[in-house]
């Protein structure tokens, strides 16, 4: 199949290589020429503009940072709308407002251009080993269309409901997993206010009704004192925004959330925004440790 | 002096007639017609746009809902910079981002317009009886030129400082009144359950270390379960999202704003965003069954 890629980051890369390793054509577009490189030695072709990338391709995928970012990949003066054919997919796997992705597949359905918001849970490590969780919006047989392609992606892929809906069931993950590191920064930090140690505790907990991926993973880098970023802090950080802002806008109270939020400002505020959120930890230890 | 207005609400309108009871002449666009009715009485010419004000007045005022709405009235179409000539001057007196009132200063300026960001508290009650408290960010010498003008809205203007800076006081007020008037409530919510009179309460704590006006004034009103705005609930709901947001943006943690910022989306969300935030009282009771 004919398939277009654009973000190339971090997760963006592996990703990119599944597709091209299942053996689909690939055309590429990236703003800095370089993260091309490893690619287009394996067979990818570049284009000069997210629209001529997608006059070659029938699905597009997109990953990458803000809400800004894919507006303007998908509709600005060289976007994707003026170069797909109608009938062609736009699959949006960053993670951006709710109400941003709804907008977007509103202007790409008038062109008969057909989009899902797909983000993903997972992180790198999860990217890599094409085990991800996918989180999607938009019409059901959009969906069946792109699920093999989606299936070279990930192990977990959920429709949730319309457009939108795939980006909400992403802010519910990151409040759910931001609060549970944070809840586990804590729990470590009473351990060690205590005198006792935190890795036993860790080890104690995971035994029983508190254990979760959070307390093995992050909780286990806590422990190690391991702040190298798997997920940068900035990026949980900036999915606040968005989350607090729809909370915002609903009149949802969302009282632990907005707690959470504001350990993460303290966290950018100490510069540590390119560490790991585990460094939730160390926020704590400025005001006990 | 000829005087443009824009945004006749609910505070705008007694501000407005403030200026016209002074002596000035009002030049006055509105979106709604019906907004142009209470100065039938007074020196005042309605317009057909924000520009049009603007050619017949070289200083504007400004009184708004949001900042999408101070840069409409500015810089978009019919806008104030069409009409304005050389030295016009722009006072927003809207509440709005710091941010936002950076930029909207930044691009007015490049087309020789002056501007200053001088948002207010005091509410409806300070807009009617002239005695507001006008917090200022912009040029000293702009400042000192319209400074005879907010004499006649409020009892204290005070220059803060560079363009944004009354935007950013304004920020400071919310927080203060915002978390303060969540504190009275909790404490008042607190003294009942536990059984004791909120009214003695507040009457002994205005005696103490605890007073502030909020637990006189809204603690009065809260004891009367008088929950009529006021300042309605959601506008102070849209003042703490500016503050989370310029928290966020500053790396800030600001958890008692945030707090409070939570109770004022459940307000909205559960029906009481057109009361006076002081209904806090009631979303608190309502959260622990104590209605």
């Amino acid at each position: 199949m004919r398939l277009g890629f654009i973000g190339l980051g971090a997760m963006g890369q592996p990703m990119a290589r599944q597709l091209l390793s299942a053996g689909h054509q690939l055309a590429l577009w990236a703003r800095r020429p370089d993260s091309l490189r490893p690619l287009l030695d394996q067979g990818a072709r570049a284009y000069p503009s997210p629209s001529e990338l997608a006059r070659n391709a029938e699905v597009v995928f997109t990953m990458v940072t803000a809400s800004d970012d894919v507006a303007a990949l998908a509709l600005g003066p060289d976007g994707l709308i003026h170069g797909a054919a109608p009938g062609s997919i736009h699959v949006d796997m960053s993670t951006i407002a709710p109400q941003v992705a709804r907008r977007i597949a509103g202007r790409l359905a008038e062109k008969d251009i057909a989009m899902l918001d797909a983000p993903v849970s997972g992180g790198v490590a999860a990217a890599e080993k094409a085990t991800l969780a996918i989180m999607v919006g938009g019409a059901a047989a959009t969906l069946e269309r792109v699920r093999p392609l989606l299936e070279t992606l990930g192990k977990t892929i959920v429709h949730v409901g319309g457009h939108g809906a795939g980006q909400v069931a992403k802010a519910c993950n990151q409040m759910v997993m931001v609060a549970a590191i944070e809840a586990c920064a804590e729990a470590m930090r009473l351990a060690a206010a205590s005198g006792v140690d935190p890795e036993r505790v860790r080890t104690a907990m995971l035994g029983g009704a508190a254990g979760s991926v959070v307390l093995e993973v992050f909780g286990g880098r806590m422990a190690a004192r391991d702040f190298q970023a798997g997920v940068e802090a900035r990026l949980h950080h900036k999915d606040f925004a968005i989350m607090m802002q729809e909370a915002y806008r609903l009149g949802c109270p969302l009282p632990v959330a907005g707690q959470v939020w504001q350990q993460l400002n303290a966290l950018m505020g100490h510069g540590w925004g390119g560490q790991d959120s585990v460094s939730l930890l160390k926020v704590l230890e400025v005001a006990n440790g | 002096m000829k005087i443009g207005f824009i945004g006749l609400g609910l505070m705008g309108r007694p501000m407005a007639l403030n200026l016209a009871r002074a002596g000035h002449e009002l030049h006055l666009w509105a979106r709604r017609p019906a907004s142009l009715e209470p100065f039938a009485e007074v020196h005042a010419h309605a317009h057909i746009s924000a520009a049009e004000v603007a050619r017949h007045a070289r200083i504007v005022f400004t009184m708004v809902a949001d900042a999408p709405d101070v840069a409409q009235v500015t810089l978009g179409e019919g806008g104030i910079a069409e009409g304005a000539g050389q030295g016009t001057i722009i006072v927003d007196m809207s509440t709005i981002a710091p941010a936002a009132a950076r930029d909207i200063s930044l691009r007015l300026l490049a087309r020789g317009i002056e501007f200053l960001d001088a948002p207010v508290s005091g509410g409806e009650v300070g807009a009617i009886n002239a005695a507001l408290t006008i917090m200022v960010g912009g040029k000293a010498s702009v400042f000192e030129e319209i400074r005879p003008l907010f004499e006649k809205l409020g009892k204290s203007a005070t220059l803060i400082g560079d363009s944004g800076a009354g935007q950013v006081a304004k920020a400071c007020n919310q927080i203060l009144t915002g978390v303060g008037v969540a504190a009275v409530a909790e404490a008042f919510t607190f003294a009942r359950k536990s059984g004791v009179d909120p009214a003695k309460v507040r009457e002994a704590l205005l005696g103490g270390f605890a007073y502030s006006k909020i637990l006189e004034n809204h603690g009065q009103r809260m004891l009367d379960r008088n929950f009529k705005p006021g300042f309605k609930s959601w506008m102070h709901q849209k003042d703490l999202r500016i503050v989370m947001e310029e928290a966020h943006g500053l790396g800030l943690m600001l958890p008692s704003a945030a707090a409070t910022a939570q109770m004022l989306n459940a307000m909205a969300g559960s029906g009481l965003g057109e009361e006076d935030s002081i209904a806090m009282l009631k979303l608190l009771e309502r959260m622990s069954g104590q209605e």
